[in-house]
This record gives structure tokens, C-alpha cells and sequence, in this order.
């Protein structure tokens, strides 16, 4: 049994401070399979997969990769004997080419001197391999980020990495990228590489991988082969509770219109004219770059709007940046999450009451009571988890560094709230929660923009999905065509591409 | 044995205090003796040997028990507020005298007048600022005005046709820079057949006056006879920026006596340098205070201003200088 | 990974101790310092000397006051050892050469410094320009100025001016006073207005500040505009300091403000700082010049003393934090 496992890790725990954040964990992981990785954020799987490449060092437990004893102090020790990571933010150096990405710290060399003409060489002799549609002297900013990851994933392999690592492969790719991006892994796999694949999104693992390990709060729960187990036992397994409704989606009288746009151009779309009525949930579904967000962008201020004309409870509204998309009561969830979401060497208290403070004043100075009283209440009802509102953003996970996004603009109580992808990188039961928020303000009678990637979720939380296609609208479905099969994944990704 | 204790107590605390009563140096009667030294600076070239003859000596003085103790060199870092604040860190530590190289005329009077009010006998030296005379205990230092017109008859000395010349200046509104171009002008005035062709802003650095050098030769050629200079650090350079271009014969002169321009001196390459005899300077002001402290009577000369000389230094005499 | 917020030092939540040494720790270093120059020197802690200390380090009290704010907003201001010696110049020549009052020769300095400030903002928010390279080169422009203006010549002032420095209120040095009232303005501005709270969200994340609302531009103009109101003040207390106006003054003065911001803990990477802690900063720098003269340190010795401590400070405050400072 011993001898098909290419890496094989037991008696794993790691405790940071006072947490305990794996214990007594096992792993295996055959030569050229897919094996998931599932679990909630904080279940452990980074952890221990940080422990892997040599970013954290195990506190006990033993590993093998190969049938030998393996330990590494740095992803370099990892990378050497066979091991490299596709990490979910990449960082490219934008002005790096791509065979100088590639080889990194692994130039070509007259004595000092680069030789730059055989780096180029050997790049462009593996990138041809993959049919890598950019010469090797292309400069990473050219790229697209589907493209730099599988530059990643060509480093990696370059590298002679029999084990890659990718966390989260998919989270900023649309579908097209994601498939390309799949017959790279079973190309891989063929060639015998071992691949551990960490998603959030069950499809995919359904669809990819072969087998999966379950995580639960730093324990390991078990694995299954991916034949003949279902997406409710995995839940299950993840959350230790059964998980009825993955879309708890509550339908809520729509009102009158709220917000009306015609006519709208900027950069990346053309022509865009919809309406949203209170209550009522959009969606907005596109490959990534077909301009939805673009435009969701343009219509808060964040880009610049060439021609249109927008109204807001029928009024019409000009709109030069943010500030004033907020005084009108415009509110968007940026997609960022990282770089136009929080601040997040300020706490949470601060994060919420950013956009609201000008109801906070009294006289010239903040009432810091009331502050604390309001964003405390926020933070309560939209269930961020934090140990107090003065912690750094930065110390809560990705699914309450969300909440603590969504419960700012919660407390500056828009009338049409956009929200950019607001579920990515998010765990499932954050994301559970996330969309019964959003039922909760359509309710309050908000009129509601969802951008999703993830085509089941914006089917199964809107009551009205646009289509995008380069920049334009290609076409509409309402929540009843979904409801009664005559508009399905299939029919509305056709629309996407174009057909 | 508690009454033993607090009389033994209260007798060496009035023999220290007779003691103390004896000594005239103990300016503020607490028992010992204390001297300040507030530097200039503690980088220019000038500055460095007499910071060091105020290191040896002082500590040569501590050892000899002629003083008790002293401050240590302070970093007046050619600004005014910082020796000020020294000022005010003397009064503090308690010294009796303080000896202080001002860096600017005006603005680091304060410092003076502080330490005078505290009842400090400050000792000025190097140059004056501008209510030394009345405040002071002593002044010691030299005459710029002098200085300058020793630059001025070298010039008329070495050529007395007469012809152009240029004058590099010190920082501007600096009292050694407003003396010496005082005293530069007295001279040379009162020949016609010298013309100041540029008066140039120099600011003590010599890369600055061997530019203004250069310029002047391009410009005049032959017709530049001198560059008399505030400082020698200038002349100097202004001197080599024509010996490169094999004009030696253009008399280049400033005030001050550094290292570099002795060297030149010594070695044929620079006519002549007016030294400033900083060291001497300071020397002065610690004998003043040694024979207070010893209880003589003072040789004043007036207002208790020492001056020490300028001495025009030429190939005869460089040895004499040159360490 | 985890539950971060579960751990607990000294019986105090993580987070809590964090926040709490993040603010104070810095306090901790100082106390540290304090005792250390008084066990060496005990004249050190004559209350004599250390109101000495105080009122020597009002000037760069007010210079550190609005490095801070603009190094908290990403930046950083390299004018304000000029702005000193301009507003010197500018305020001597006003009172002496043209005979106005005091108060009206100081208002005209400030005020000119603030213009600079606001020219330095603008600058930097309108045309997108690296601070340090905008500030390095007005830097110039404004000692220059105050070249031209002054001639290079000194102008001395009556000891109606130098009682700015000189004399008391309530018994108190009026430097004194005015560092007390910035600092206590300051404190309030940046920690109970919605102003403080723009300026650490601009620091922290200028796009999701925007993203928020808040125009970025105003809040880089608004502190580069303060940094050059408060160099304009320490300028008059320069100028009351050492009784005259000239263009030499200040020079390589924002040195000592940027160590006394970065040493109360506000981050280069911006959007971190407070304002007892840059005040502390400012003690502590005080402090080293002050232990150094008591001390009798050797003169060579002094300048790489005074580099080694502001550098071990800003090391020990990081270690007692457990954080990384940038």
C-alpha cells in the first residue's frame, strides 16, 4: 500500500501561540493523482501545506516524499527535492520577461555575466511544449493572470516538481481559463506529477480530482475517492452538520425602481442601459473582462464614465467619484477585496465606520461611543467573528474580513448596494451567511447588483441575471426561466461566449 | 551613635565647605570645579586640533587637580540652537567656567548671556558674539580685520604692478567673512591699480572657490593677477585650479593655516597662508582660567580680550607650524 | 491559521496586548532610558534639566508633529528644516526692517510656511510625484528663498522676540505651553475627529479610502498644509531661540523629526502612528541629545551614539511588540 504514496504525512501538529492549528494530522497523496484538500477557512488545510513547503516548521509528525524522510526549511528546500506551490495571489515581477520568471535564481550564466540568450532558449523550448501562445521574451505585465499562473505552474514543472501544490487555482479565472487550466492538470497527471489541489468551489472538485481529504478545525476527518461519494457527504464531513440549502435564497416583494442606468460607456463596455427596483436582486454573469465590473466600477466612481445618464429614485444623479456615489447612497463591494475593501492594519471598528462617520460627529469630534456602540451591534448581527472590534482587520479570515466590508456598508444604509464577487475566497459557511445577508437586505428593500464568477451562485441568488458579452449586454433571464430548467448553466454560458 | 554619626556628618560638611570657600575657582560654590566646553563643531579641519589640545589639556588639568572635572567636548554642530541647548545643559550639570567657539554671531548669543546670567565666567574664544564684551568673562581670540589686511599687502607685496583680481567670500553675514573682507578692502582700496573683477559667494568651500578660479581664468587670462580668499581652504584650491592650468604665478592667499594649505606652502605650490592660531586661542582663555583659579591677578588687557596674532606663514617659516 | 484572537499573554487577549503595546510600548523604552542616564548621572534628573528638556525639544516637537501625519499618509516632508529658516528670515525682517508687531511679523512667517505646505501637497496629490522627491527639491527652493530674502545676512532680533522662548506664563516656558497645546490639538484631531480617521484610512489603503469615499487628494493637501503651518511655529521658536533671523538655520532638522516619528511607532508603510507616541519619540530624542552633553560622551563618538540608540530604540520597541515595523 506504502509504496504508491508519493508524499505521505502523519502525526502532524502545529500550534501557533495557544492555537492549536493542526493536530495529529495524516496525509497521502499518490504519484499522478489530483487529491482535494476541503475544508473550511482555519480547517488547516494551508497550515498544513505551509508545513509541506517549509514555511512553517511542524512542532511533531513525520513525513516522506518518495519513500524518503523529507523536512524542508524554506520553499527553496521544497522546490529542490520535487515539491512547488502555486500560491492563490500570485506576484509576479511585472517587469520580468517570462523566461527570466521562469528561471529565477536559476539563470544561465557566463562566469557573472546572464546569458540571456540561452535562458530564452530553454524557456521557449518548455513553453512550446505547453503551447503557450507568447514568446519567452513577452514581459509578464503583458499577461493575463490565467497566464502568469500558468507560467507558475510551467516554472514548477521546469523545476522538475513531481508534487504541485495550487491553492485555488480557479478564484480569478472564468470559465474558459478554468478549462484550459484543467487540461494542463490532466496532462500533468499523465506524465505521473502528483497534484494537491485546494478549492472552495465543489464543481470543480467533482469535476478534477480524483480523490480529497477532509479537514475540520485542525483535524483530519477522512478521505474519499471522489467515485461514488456526493457533494452532501462532503459537506457534511466539512462542516460536521448537513447543509440543506446551498442558495438560501428568500423571495421578497419587488418595488418600484430604484436605479436606472442608460446608455452607459467607459472603458471595457458600451452602451449598457438596465434598471433594479427595491428589493430585487440583479445579477450580472460575463467572462472575466466582459465588462461588468467595469461598469459597476464606472457607475460608483471609481473609473471614469464617458457618456450615459444614470437616476436614482428618479432623479437624476452625476457621479464623479466614490464620495458622491455614497452621499447619493451608492454603495459597491469591491471584488479586491485586499486593496479597495479594508484597511487592514486598522481595526475592525474603524474599517466599519469609515464611509459613516459624518453621522458619527458630534459638534467637530466623533462621537466614539456611539462608534463603538454601532459597529459593535454591526459587527454582532452580520456575526463577524473577531475576539473584539479593536483587532486588525487583518486578523480575522477572509469570510469575516467580508462581513466586516459588507457590515460598513450595511451601516451606511444605501439604497442600491453592489457587490463584486462577494463570496470569493470565502469558506462555505461564511459564504452561507454572506448570502443570507443579502436576502436580508433586499428585504430591507434595497435594490441589489450581484457579480458572481460562480455561475451557480448568481442563478441561484438573483431575481434577474444580464448577461455580458465584450462589453455588451448579449441578453437577460429572469429567476422563473431558472426556476422552470428553460435557462441552465449550459444556455446562459452560450450566451457568455458569445453564441 | 545616631548623634556621632549626623555630627561627624555635619563636620565634613563644613570642612568640604571651608575648603571650597578657599578655592576662587568654585564660581558657584558647590564644591568642586566644573568646565564646560562647547565646540563649534566637531568636523571642520579648523576646528578638530583645537578640540583636541581641549581634550588633552582638560583632562591634564582634571589629573593636576587643578580642576575637578569637565564636560567633555559638547557638539555645538555649527548650530546655533544645539550650542544653546549646551548652554543650557552646562548651567545644569553646574560648571563654573565654560568655554564656547560660537558658530554664529547673533544667533548663538543667547547661549553666552544664559551662561553669564547663571553666573558662569564664560570664556568666548575664536570668535566674538555680539554681546560678548559686555557679558564675557573672557574673550580670546583674533583680530579678522588684521588677518584681512595681512592678505591684502601680500598681494601688494608680491605684485606690485597691480592688476585683476578676484574674491572668494566666506558664508555670508559670518563675522570672520564681514572682518576679513573688511580688512581685505582697507588695503586694496587705496590702489588703483588693483580691480576687483567678482566677488564671488563661495561659502568657505574650497571646490566652490577652485570653480570661481577657473571661471576667472577663462575669463581674464592674463589679466588675473590674485585671488585673495577668506579662508585658506579656498585659497588653496583656488591656488591649485591654477597651478593645473600653469599659472602659478596667481597669488592666491586666504586665513587660517589648515593642514593642507601648510603642506602647500611647505612644498613650493602656495605663496603664503595667514595663520589663525586657534589653538592659541584657546590656550589663552584656560591660562586666564588657570590663574583665577590659582587666584592671581589677571594680565587684562582691556575688557579681558585677549587677542592672539595672525602670523603670515611662508616658505621661511612653515616648519614652525606644520605638525 | 486559527483562532488567532484565543491566545492570551500575561492573562490579556493577543489582540488586546497588541493594540495595547503597539500604543505604549514605546513608553516602555523611554522610562528604560530614563533610568539608565539618571543611575549613570543623577543631575540628570534635576527638574531643572528636565524642563530644559522640555522646552529644547519644542521646535522639533512641532516639526515631528507633521512628519508624522505626513509619513502616516505614505509620504514624507524634507521641507521643514528650511521652512525654518525662511519664516525666520521672513518674521525677523517683518518685525525689525518694516516695524511691524510681533505677532503680526510671526502670522506673516507661518503663513508663508503654510503656502509652502499646501505647494508641497498639492504637488504630491495633483501630479501624482513622489513626496520625498517633491519635498527634496522644494527643500531647496524655500532655503534659497530664504538666501535671497536675507541677503545671507543675519537679522538680529530684540529680546521682545526671544521672550517667545525666553520668557514664561504661569510660570511655565511659553515653548512649553505651545508644545502642550499642539500636542493636545493634534491628539484631538487625529484621534477623535473623523479628519484622523481619514489620514490613517489614506495611509493604510488609499484605494479602499477612496473606495469609502474620501477624497484622497484633500487628505494629502490637508497634511502637508499642517506639516508646513507647524515648521512655521518651530520656526518662531527658532527665531525667539537663538534672537536672530538667517538662512542657515535648520539645516538637516527634519532628520531629527523623522526619528522622533518613526521611534513612537509610525510606519513608513503608512497608515500606522499615534500621537502620544510620536510625542514620546520626541522626548526620547530629546532625551539622547541631552544624555549625551550629561554624560560627557567622547566628542567622535557622539553622532554613531546617537545612530545606534534611535536605531536600538526602534528594536527594542519592536521586540517588546512582537511586531515588524517598516
Amino acid at each position: 500500500m506504502a509504496e504508491n504514496y508519493i508524499l505521505e504525512c502523519s502525526g502532524i501538529s502545529k500550534a501557533f501561540g495557544g492555537t492549536q492549528a493542526l493536530k495529529d494530522v495524516e496525509l497521502h497523496v499518490r504519484a499522478g493523482e489530483v487529491l482535494a484538500l476541503l475544508g473550511e477557512n482555519g480547517a488547516g488545510k494551508s497550515t498544513l501545506m505551509k508545513a509541506v513547503i517549509g514555511l512553517h516548521q511542524p512542532d511533531s509528525g513525520t513525513m516522506t516524499f518518495e519513500g524518503k524522510p523529507y523536512s524542508a526549511h524554506s520553499p527553496v528546500d521544497a522546490m529542490k527535492a520535487g515539491i512547488a506551490m502555486i500560491h492563490q495571489e500570485l506576484n509576479p515581477e511585472p517587469y520580468l520577461t517570462i523566461a527570466e520568471s521562469i528561471f529565477l535564481n536559476r539563470e544561465d550564466t557566463n562566469g557573472l555575466i546572464l546569458n540571456k540568450k540561452k535562458t530564452n532558449q530553454r524557456a521557449q523550448e518548455i513553453l512550446d511544449r505547453f503551447d503557450f501562445p507568447y514568446p519567452a521574451t513577452t514581459p509578464m505585465s503583458r499577461l493575463s493572470l490565467a497566464q502568469m499562473q500558468m507560467i507558475e505552474i510551467i516554472r514548477a514543472v521546469s523545476c522538475d516538481a513531481r508534487l504541485i501544490i495550487m491553492d485555488e487555482p480557479t478564484s480569478s479565472l472564468d470559465s474558459e481559463e478554468t478549462e484550459h487550466l484543467f487540461a494542463t492538470i490532466r496532462d500533468l497527471k499523465s506524465k505521473g506529477v502528483a497534484i494537491i489541489y485546494i478549492s472552495h468551489r465543489m464543481e470543480e472538485i467533482f469535476e478534477i480530482c480524483d480523490s480529497v481529504a477532509v479537514f475540520r478545525d485542525g483535524t483530519y476527518v477522512g478521505s474519499r475517492s471522489m467515485d461514488g461519494v456526493t457533494r452532501e457527504e462532503l459537506i457534511t464531513m466539512m462542516v460536521g452538520r448537513t447543509v440543506s440549502n446551498v442558495f438560501p435564497k428568500v423571495e421578497v416583494p419587488i418595488g418600484d425602481v430604484v436605479f436606472k442606468a442608460e446608455n452607459l460607456c467607459g472603458d471595457g463596455f458600451e452602451n449598457i442601459s438596465f434598471e433594479v427596483h427595491a428589493g430585487e436582486m440583479l445579477g450580472l454573469t460575463g467572462l472575466v473582462g466582459s465588462g461588468r465590473s467595469e461598469t459597476m466600477r464606472a457607475i460608483f466612481g471609481l473609473d471614469k464614465l464617458k457618456s450615459g445618464r444614470m437616476w436614482l429614485n428618479g432623479e437624476e444623479i452625476r457621479i464623479k467619484n466614490p464620495t458622491d456615489a455614497i452621499d447619493k447612497g451608492i454603495c459597491m463591494v469591491n471584488e479586491d477585496r485586499k486593496n479597495y475593501g479594508l484597511c487592514l492594519f486598522r481595526s475592525i471598528r474603524e474599517n466599519i465606520s469609515l464611509p459613516n462617520l459624518r453621522k458619527k460627529q458630534k459638534g467637530l469630534l466623533l462621537n466614539q461611543k456611539k462608534e463603538k456602540e454601532d459597529c459593535t451591534s454591526m459587527a454582532k448581527l452580520l456575526t463577524v467573528k473577531a475576539g473584539s472590534i479593536e483587532h486588525n482587520a487583518y486578523s480575522l479570515s477572509g469570510g469575516n474580513q467580508q462581513k466586516v466590508v459588507l457590515a460598513k456598508w450595511a451601516m451606511a444604509d444605501p439604497k442600491l448596494l453592489i457587490l463584486d464577487e462577494p463570496t470569493r475566497g470565502v469558506d462555505v459557511g461564511a459564504k452561507s451567511e454572506i448570502h443570507t445577508l443579502m436576502c436580508e437586505f433586499a428585504r430591507q428593500g434595497k435594490a441589489i447588483i450581484l457579480i458572481s464568477s460562480e455561475l451557480p451562485e448568481v442563478m441561484g441568488m438573483s431575481d434577474r441575471l444580464l448577461i455580458y458579452h465584450e462589453g455588451r449586454l448579449a441578453g437577460e433571464v429572469s429567476r422563473a426561466e431558472i426556476l422552470k430548467g428553460e435557462a441552465t448553466q449550459e444556455t446562459i454560458l452560450a450566451k457568455e461566449f458569445g453564441q | 551613635m545616631k548623634k556621632l554619626l549626623v555630627l561627624s556628618g555635619a563636620a565634613v560638611l563644613a570642612m568640604s565647605m571651608a575648603v571650597c570657600a578657599e578655592s576662587a575657582g568654585d564660581v558657584n560654590g558647590d564644591g568642586i570645579i566644573k568646565v564646560g566646553y562647547i565646540s563649534k563643531n566637531l568636523t571642520d579641519p579648523f576646528h578638530g586640533p583645537i578640540n583636541a589640545h581641549a581634550e588633552e589639556t582638560f583632562d591634564q588639568l582634571v589629573a593636576d587637580g587643578v580642576i575637578d572635572e569637565w564636560t567633555g567636548v559638547l557638539d555645538g554642530q555649527t548650530m546655533a540652537d544645539v550650542q544653546i541647548n549646551a548652554a543650557n545643559d552646562c548651567i545644569t550639570l553646574g560648571c563654573d567656567y565654560v568655554f564656547i567657539a560660537p558658530c554664529e554671531a547673533e544667533a548663538s548669543d543667547p547661549a553666552v548671556t544664559q551662561m553669564a546670567d547663571a553666573g558662569i565666567k564664560v570664556v568666548v574664544f575664536n570668535s566674538m558674539t555680539t554681546s560678548t564684551e559686555e557679558v564675557a568673562w573672557v574673550f580670546s581670540g583674533s583680530d579678522d580685520v588684521y588677518a584681512g589686511t595681512l592678505l591684502g599687502q601680500w598681494v601688494l607685496d608680491n605684485c606690485p604692478d597691480g592688476g585683476k583680481y578676484i574674491h572668494c567670500n566666506g558664508i555670508l553675514g559670518n563675522s570672520a567673512q564681514i572682518q576679513r573682507t573688511e580688512g581685505m578692502h582697507s588695503v586694496m582700496d587705496e590702489h588703483e591699480e588693483f580691480e576687483m573683477v567678482a566677488d564671488e559667494d563661495t561659502q568657505w568651500s574650497g571646490e566652490k572657490a577652485a570653480t570661481a578660479a577657473e571661471n576667472a581664468l577663462a575669463q581674464y587670462g592674463e589679466e588675473l593677477v590674485a585671488i585673495i580668499c577668506d579662508n585658506d581652504d579656498m585659497s588653496s584650491a583656488a591656488q591649485s585650479a591654477c597651478n593645473a592650468q600653469g599659472r602659478n604665478d596667481v597669488i592666491c592667499i586666504g586665513v587660517d593655516g589648515n593642514q593642507t594649505p601648510l603642506e602647500m606652502v611647505k612644498a613650493g605650490e602656495l605663496g603664503a597662508t595667514v595663520l589663525q592660531d586657534g589653538v592659541g586661542q584657546l590656550q589663552a582663555g584656560i591660562d586666564a582660567m588657570v590663574a583665577d583659579i590659582n587666584g592671581e591677578p589677571q594680565e587684562q588687557e582691556a575688557g579681558n580680550i585677549f587677542m592672539v596674532p595672525f602670523v603670515l606663514v611662508t616658505a621661511e617659516n612653515v616648519d614652525e607650524y606644520l605638525k | 491559521m486559527g483562532n488567532k484572537s484565543n491566545d492570551k499573554i500575561l492573562g490579556i487577549d493577543r489582540e488586546t496586548f497588541r493594540n495595547f503595546m503597539g500604543k505604549y510600548g514605546v513608553s516602555v523604552v523611554m522610562v528604560i532610558m530614563i533610568i539608565a542616564i539618571a543611575l549613570y548621572k543623577p543631575v540628570f534628573l534635576k527638574p531643572a534639566n528636565i524642563i530644559n528638556v522640555i522646552t529644547q525639544i519644542s521646535i522639533n516637537a512641532m516639526l515631528a508633529f507633521g512628519m508624522c501625519l505626513c509619513i502616516t499618509i505614505g509620504g514624507i516632508d524634507l521641507t521643514v528644516g528650511a521652512q525654518i529658516a525662511l519664516v525666520s528670515v521672513i518674521s525677523a525682517k517683518c518685525i525689525v526692517e518694516f516695524g511691524m508687531p510681533i505677532i503680526l511679523g510671526a502670522i506673516i512667517g507661518i503663513a508663508v510656511a503654510t503656502v509652502f505646505g499646501a505647494l508641497n501637497g498639492f504637488l504630491i496629490a495633483r501630479f501624482n510625484m513622489f513626496p520625498f522627491v517633491v519635498t527634496l527639491s522644494m527643500q531647496l527652493v524655500i532655503r534659497g528663498a530664504a538666501q535671497v530674502i536675507s541677503g545671507g545676512k543675519a537679522i538680529t532680533v530684540g529680546n521682545d522676540v526671544k521672550n517667545i522662548y525666553y520668557g514664561k506664563f504661569l510660570g511655565v516656558a511659553i515653548p512649553i505651553w505651545l508644545t502642550i497645546i499642539v500636542f493636545v490639538i493634534m491628539y484631538i484631531m487625529f484621534h477623535w475627529t473623523k479628519l484622523g480617521r481619514y489620514i490613517l484610512a489614506v495611509g493604510g489603503n488609499a484605494h479602499a479610502a477612496v473606495a469609502s469615499g474620501i477624497k484622497e487628494f484633500n487628505i494629502r493637501l490637508i497634511c502637508h498644509t499642517i506639516s508646513g503651518f507647524l515648521a512655521g511655529i518651530g520656526a518662531i521658536i527658532m527665531l525667539a531661540k537663538t534672537g536672530s533671523g538667517q538662512s542657515n538655520l535648520g539645516v538637516g532638522y527634519e532628520t531629527d523629526a523623522v526619528a522622533a516619528a518613526v521611534i513612537g511607532g509610525t510606519s513608513f508603510a503608512g497608515g500606522i502612528a499615534t500621537m502620544p507616541g510620536v510625542m514620546i519619540g520626541i522626548f526620547i530624542i530629546g532625551f539622547i541629545y541631552n544624555g549625551i552633553n550629561m554624560i560627557g560622551i567622547n566628542a567622535n563618538w557622539q553622532s554613531i551614539i546617537r545612530g545606534l540608540v534611535i536605531i536600538g530604540t526602534v528594536m527594542l520597541d519592536s521586540a517588546i511588540n512582537g511586531k515588524s515595523r517598516k
